[in-house]
């Protein structure tokens, strides 16, 4: 009981043990938090670094006067698109949300065009890989 | 020694610099790996030359010949052999009528031929053709092809496009039926097409037949993709686009073409248009091969 009641009585040393315990602390979460950037941007840099898309078709539809075009995900991760130009402007579409590796599928996009003309096609990804090219209207 | 033991001075920048060398290094391992992959996935791709050399309507099957000798229910066999009917090559088996009485001359032959139905499914088929290249010695008689029906169990020509039977010549001609939409009846569950070749009726002449051929093959609506891999890697081909200006149409396909290889790709679900078109082959690292066809 005595020892007990020194014990609690005793304030040597307590600066250094605090110090020590709050260094640790500190150093951890400072390492924790290093650890987990590293693993959010590699893995960051690793997902744009596998987005692979290919335009299997792109279809000046008479019928309907819309584009499709047929989007094949043949990179190592999945791929969502952000956004799609048709000569550089912004256009509606209409899509699956997400490509899972080695999807493939109908991306509608609307937009008026007009027979002969060529038109420019980008279709971006939210990682911010572009696929497109110049294609003419039939 | 005891002094450099107890200095501790710079220890926690020791430490600092090799935990910040530990995640440096797991950051540039993962990143440079993964380009690595990513870089062997492009080199591949560059790689691969696919081209489709050619695109064809597939209308017919090749050709089915009897793998034994025909029996000769009525007439005997002369000279010759069943392989002499597997090839028009001029070479050929020849049949004479029997005489069983006087002005009753006969012949009647049936064979079986086996349809591959591995390489063209039942599903696949619009009809099937038999055909005969022959010769006879009367040019006044007529000679009928007929089938077994297997639902009604007896040889017949119902449902042929045609059933007034051929009249021969003394060259050796072509004559073939077509079993329409009933050819159902007349293949067995394995392929096995049996078939007769046989006169009008007993008359007085007995005539000699020498058959160059005789064979069956099934009328399908289906498309031969050529294709030659000028690459030095495997393709795999994992999908046909077939456009025109009507429609855009995918089918689906997993075909593997060996580095150097040419071969023919045949797909009897896919028709292609009358018109023009353009015929797309994808391949699973995502080059495309290009073929117009007018």
């Amino acid at each position: 009981m005595m020892w007990k009641i020194r014990f609690l009585h005793d304030k040597r040393a307590i600066t250094p043990v605090l110090s020590n315990l709050l260094l640790t602390v500190v150093a951890v979460a400072a390492m924790a938090v290093a650890t987990t950037a590293t693993y959010v941007i590699s893995t960051n840099m690793r997902e744009t670094m596998s987005e692979r898309l290919i335009i299997e078709d792109l279809w000046f539809n008479p019928s309907t006067g819309d584009v499709h075009v047929y989007l094949h995900n043949v990179g190592k991760v999945a791929i969502h698109v952000a956004a799609v130009y048709v000569n550089h402007t912004s256009q509606a579409f209409i899509s699956q949300s997400v490509w899972e590796l080695n999807g493939h599928g109908w991306l509608n996009v609307s937009y008026s065009w007009t027979s002969g003309s060529p038109y420019y096609v980008d279709i971006v990804t939210t990682r911010g890989t572009h696929v497109g090219g110049y294609y003419e209207a039939p | 020694m005891k002094r450099l033991r107890l200095n501790k001075r710079g220890v926690s920048n020791v430490i600092v610099v090799m935990l910040s060398l530990v995640l440096v290094v797991i950051v540039v391992a993962n990143v440079i790996l993964w380009s690595y992959q990513m870089n062997q996935l492009d080199w591949e791709r560059i790689q691969e030359k696919i081209e489709l050399t050619n695109t064809e309507s597939l209308t017919r099957s090749s050709w089915s010949t009897t793998e034994e000798e025909c029996t000769t229910n009525v007439g005997t066999k002369v000279s010759g052999a069943y392989t002499d009917t597997q090839i028009v090559n001029g070479t050929y088996e020849t049949f004479r009528e029997f005489n069983t009485t006087q002005d009753s001359n006969g012949l009647d032959l049936t064979g079986a031929c086996t349809l591959n139905l591995t390489a063209y499914p039942r599903t696949s088929l619009d009809s099937l053709e038999i055909q005969i290249r022959y010769r006879a010695s009367d040019s006044f008689e007529r000679w009928f092809l007929k089938a077994y029906n297997w639902t009604k169990m007896e040889y017949s020509d119902a449902g042929f496009n045609t059933t007034a039977g051929d009249l021969p010549t003394s060259q050796f001609r072509f004559y073939t039926a077509n079993l329409t939409n009933a050819w159902q009846s007349y293949v067995q569950s394995n392929g096995t097409v049996r078939v007769k070749f046989c006169d009008m009726q007993l008359d007085a002449n007995q005539t000699t037949v020498d058959i160059d051929f005789l064979g069956v093959r099934a009328v399908i609506d289906g498309a031969r993709f050529s294709l030659r891999n000028q690459g030095s890697i495997t393709c795999h081909v994992v999908a046909i686009w077939v456009v025109n200006s009507t429609k855009h149409e995918r089918y689906s396909a997993s075909f593997f073409l060996n580095s150097g290889a040419t071969s023919d790709y045949v797909r009897l679900d896919i028709s292609l248009p009358k018109t023009s078109c353009i015929v797309r082959v994808v391949t699973e690292r995502g080059n495309i091969a290009i073929s117009t066809r007018s």
